[in-house]
């Protein structure tokens, strides 16, 4: 098999928190494993605490990982030392942020970014190219926005200039966390057809991050489910959907609110909430939310395993008795 | 029904565009102190840069009567030594206006330097610097300087400029170090890391020019400072005494007791002339923190007599029982520097018992407004005034209620459940506290009533008595949204009205809580206004829906009806623009464009210009036409329909 885009290995991230007296360890990310294909798009899908933002840092270098590995074109990050090696993983992986009220700096117009992006990574590029990004991303006419400050733009106008903006380093791998929850709706989807586009014109792969399982489904080619620092489930978007294997998964999409489907009277029952991983002990962390826990959860901590084509959970009974026997 | 597609019939809302420096320039022309400020600036750099030109005679000739009186010749007299006190003041204006700006100049770089890259840095860069700046600031300045100035005697202005610029920037600094600290987690400071910018290029170029107003604010405050201070250290003797300056003329004055021997303006005129320098900078100051921070300014709207708030006629026939909420031709308007800005125009709707009503629509759409102008949570510090319209509640009109009358009826018959559970609660009472303040400002509940009471309302929303002890930072997102509701319930009200309460929290917590929400809504037979951005999530729970968009009513329906056969291309806009997890993965278009701005509303229908359907006869303003029940503002249905009312 040839060597995919990017693949982490055992990817570990541990925060200190409390006081000197008390210290503790949250378990933000814990021995993640997944790739990413060239030109694909991948979709973490989450709720908020369970460490998808902190994969996507630990992508972004903004964080160094505890323990384990992440591989760009079979190269391990951690071999990365000089300036030149940074500046060139920060220009082939950027990132778009989640509030584009907050990524873009107000004290100067929205073409800063990307000249600054260009004047790094690209030089000799000037205006054209600034123009060329900004239609790119369907902000038209390019020549009047580049002028613009961030205040005199819309949200949905905003985010494009963040995409714009990763595109300046003629990317091949963009982490979008979490693009559209901010925008509203009626724009949401104009962004996430951008994110396809931009696939199919430039060849792009991204990371997806995501808390909507619908918009996930919408555009990315597999999807990677999160729950407190574990991975606990990975496959094809659509076959995760249609056939989720891991419970956790099938408590998410029974919430994805669908006006189109009928309210299922079995939705009441889920009240708790993920933990927050400080210090956990073995066993699988979903365990007192599953409906169908049994004794080895509490003690052993379910490890991916194969359970059909391309699909991995993590989960002691989904072998047993939920969903389909693996292939 | 094929209408010509005519979207370029549709005016464009007039764009402005402004540069910032435009802004700042209306900014300071609209604020009585900044004018004031730069007036009297002006005026003394003007008398600084050309005393030789202005001054009557030379500052230190001694060519006149001694002490002489105020005459034409010598407006101000002349002092013991014979000088004209009007030219010696005008010479002075310089020393003054050199010590501000030097001072001003030298502590603001020091306070930038310090400030920003202490909380930039972090860790222990930021734990010694924070502390030089503490010790600083501390310091008792007055006597230390005495002892410097006094150790390096006459050594003039340029000793004075430094001691002053050293020790006057900690002030500054604090202030600067808080502001980049808010900074440090923006994301476009982390967009320029990733980016792989250097930490210089980081602090200056990215961090410093996001503080300009404060940076001028420490300049103006160092300014200030300086002008005083060194006026003070020169008249106890402790500069140049043959130097040019206020403070010197000051320090002579004294000494030839100038006010007992009737040379008054010597005495007064140099303190007259400091507290107007500083009374400059301290405006200047004042104005600048007023148009960095807009919440400051008092803006009253304006309004026509007209348009007053016109008495609330006589409640037509018998109120109907049934009907727990009416609200008639409501609008609301916000003061903007541009002029007014109708963020609710002309909404009706009703509300019977029991009933749950959603309110869609994007950010900025008015809903959130409408739903404050129904709960009369309007004002300070909220902005906006409503402006016209009644809002019947059980047929009493609360909007010309008084807060008295007001205060017996909130939390009793309706209550309001706010967007983050974490800013509504107060973060240093237990629930039990703020349960227990709710009950009794609103009852007289003996205390074990009370208890009983706030126990019951948690077990309402599944949430374990214990927890009554617990401050809010101890519950969860979803575990705080109920505790809200909890409060909500504590009067079992007719009406409870939520703006977005579930928007903080994650699918399967917001899906519980719906459901709860709706379980306990059945159970006592409250009515609920629940305002949200996302059509799907009501879809289940609402029993109608009424879709806002630019500050009007789009369409208003029962909520099945709606999603079925949306009649509202805005509403079909929405309807298409979410993916879902079932059925066939299509592509969707959403809707192309954005709201218009509410301050300049297009003048016909104001979803037109992001219509699949514009025509010519959008360019007028639709009414709302009623189609089976549904209620519609669309030119689509004029030949059907007859308009429900000429609004």
């Amino acid at each position: 098999m040839s060597e995919p885009l990017l693949r982490t290995e055992g990817l570990t991230r541990h925060f200190r928190v409390g006081k000197l007296f008390s210290r503790q360890v949250l378990h933000a990310v814990d021995e993640v494993n997944f790739t990413i294909g060239r030109g694909e798009i991948v979709a973490l899908v989450g709720e908020s605490g369970s460490g998808k933002s902190t994969i996507a840092r630990l992508l972004a270098r903004v964080y160094k990982p505890t323990s384990g590995e992440i591989y760009f074109e079979g190269r391990p990050l951690s071999s990365i030392r000089r300036r030149k090696e940074r500046l060139a993983y920060a220009s082939d992986v950027p990132m778009v942020f989640q509030d584009p009220y907050s990524s873009i700096n107000p004290a100067y117009r929205v073409s800063h970014g990307i000249r600054r992006a260009l004047r790094l990574h690209r030089k000799g590029l000037g205006r054209p190219e600034v123009e060329r990004l900004l239609g790119e991303v369907g902000l038209v006419p390019p020549g009047k926005l580049a002028g613009k400050f961030p205040h005199e733009l819309s949200g949905g106008q905003r985010q494009r200039v963040g995409f714009a903006q990763a595109l300046a380093f003629s990317p091949k791998l963009i982490i979008a966390d979490e693009p559209v929850s901010m925008l509203d709706v009626s724009i949401r989807i104009g962004l996430l057809n951008l994110m396809s586009e931009l696939r199919e014109r430039e060849g792009v792969s991204f990371l997806y991050i995501t808390h909507d399982v619908a918009s996930a489904r919408y555009i990315a080619d597999s999807v990677l489910v999160m729950y407190a620092g574990h991975l606990v489930e990975e496959g094809p978007t659509e076959d995760v959907i249609q056939r989720p294997k891991h419970p956790y998964t099938q408590l998410l999409l029974s919430a994805v609110p669908d006006p189109r489907a009928p309210l299922g009277v079995s939705d009441a029952a889920d009240v708790g909430e993920p933990p927050k991983v400080v210090n956990p002990k073995e066993g699988c962390r979903f365990q007192p939310r599953c409906p169908y826990a049994i004794a080895e959860c509490e003690t052993v901590t379910p490890l991916l395993r194969p359970l059909g084509p391309q699909r991995l959970a993590a989960c002691h009974v989904a072998e047993a008795d939920v969903g389909e026997p693996a292939a | 029904m094929t209408l010509p597609s005519a979207a370029e019939a549709v005016v464009e809302p007039l764009e402005i565009t402004r540069r910032p420096g435009a802004d700042l320039w209306r900014a300071v022309a609209g604020n009585r102190k900044a004018v004031a400020g730069v007036l009297l600036l002006a005026f003394f750099l003007v008398l600084a840069i050309f005393p030789g030109q202005i001054a009557p005679y030379s500052g230190t000739a001694e060519d006149f009567g001694r002490g002489l009186g105020p005459s034409s010749a010598h407006w101000f007299g002349t002092t013991a030594y014979g000088q004209d006190v009007l030219s010696q003041l005008i010479s002075g204006t310089r020393q003054s206006i050199i010590i501000a700006f030097a001072v001003g100049g030298l502590a603001t770089a020091i306070a930038v330097l310090v400030g920003v890259s202490a909380a930039y840095l972090g860790g222990v860069a930021d734990g010694v610097l924070s502390l030089i700046t503490d010790v600083i600031l501390v310091i008792p300045i007055f006597p230390l300087i005495i002892v410097i100035a006094a150790y390096e005697r006459n050594s003039g202005l340029f000793t004075l400029v430094v001691v002053l610029g050293a020790l006057g920037w900690s002030y500054g600094a604090r202030q600067l170090r808080s502001q980049t600290l808010s900074l440090r987690s923006r994301d476009f400071l982390e967009a320029a890391r990733v980016r792989g910018e250097r930490r210089f290029y980081v602090i200056v170029f990215e961090i410093i020019p996001t503080m300009t107003s404060l940076i001028v604010a420490s300049f103006l405050g160092a300014a200030l400072y300086a002008v005083l201070f060194a006026a003070g250290l020169q008249f106890i003797g402790l500069g140049d005494p043959n130097s040019q300056s206020w403070g010197t003329m000051l320090y002579w004055a004294e000494n030839n007791e100038a006010l007992g021997a009737g040379m008054v303006y010597w005495a007064i005129m140099p303190g007259v002339c400091v507290a107007l320098l500083g009374a400059a900078f301290a405006l200047l100051n004042y104005a600048f923190d007023e148009i960095s921070n807009p919440a400051l300014r008092l803006r009253r709207l304006e309004r026509k007599a007209a348009q007053e708030l016109e008495p609330a006629p006589a409640v037509a026939a018998a109120p109907d029982s049934e009907k727990i909420l009416e609200v008639r031709g409501l609008s609301v308007a916000y003061a903007s520097d541009d002029g007014p800005v109708v963020a609710v125009d002309n909404v009706d709707l009703d509300l019977r018992r029991g009933e749950f009503l959603g309110i869609v629509g994007e950010s900025g759409c008015g809903k959130s407004t409408l739903l404050y102008a129904i709960a009369r949570l309007l004002g300070a510090p909220l902005a906006g005034e409503i402006t016209g319209g009644q809002v019947l509640f059980k047929g009493r009109n609360m909007v010309s209620m008084t807060e008295r009358e007001l205060r017996a009826i909130r939390w009793r018959e309706y209550s309001v459940v706010m967007q983050s559970a974490m800013n509504a609660l107060n973060p240093v009472l237990t629930v039990e506290a703020q349960m227990r303040d709710a009950l009794k400002a609103h009852s007289d509940l003996s205390k074990r009533e009370i208890e009983k009471r706030s126990k019951e309302v948690l077990r309402l929303v599944s949430i374990d008595p214990v927890h009554l002890h617990s401050y809010p930072h101890q519950l969860s997102g979803g575990m705080r949204q109920r505790a809200m509701i909890a409060m909500a319930l504590l009067f079992t009200p007719d009406l409870i009205i939520m703006d977005e309460p579930t928007s903080a929290l994650d699918v399967v917590a917001q899906r519980s809580l719906m459901v709860q929400i709706k379980e306990l809504q059945e159970r006592l037979g409250f009515a609920v206004i629940f305002v949200t951005h996302d059509m799907s999530l009501v879809s289940h729970f609402s029993d109608r829906l009424l879709v806002m968009y630019a500050a009007q009513v789009a369409e208003f329906g029962k909520t099945r009806q709606l999603f079925d056969k949306p009649l509202h291309p805005y509403t079909q806009g929405l309807l298409e623009a979410f993916p879902s997890i079932r059925g066939e993965n299509m592509r969707l278009v959403g809707i192309p464009g954005h709201p218009p701005d509410l301050l300049r509303p297009p003048a016909g229908c104001r979803f037109a210009a992001r219509c699949p359907h514009a025509h010519e006869r959008c360019a007028i303003a639709p009414p709302l036409y009623d189609v089976e029940g549904d209620l519609v503002r669309c030119v689509l249905y004029e030949h059907d329909r007859e308009a429900v009312a000429a609004r």
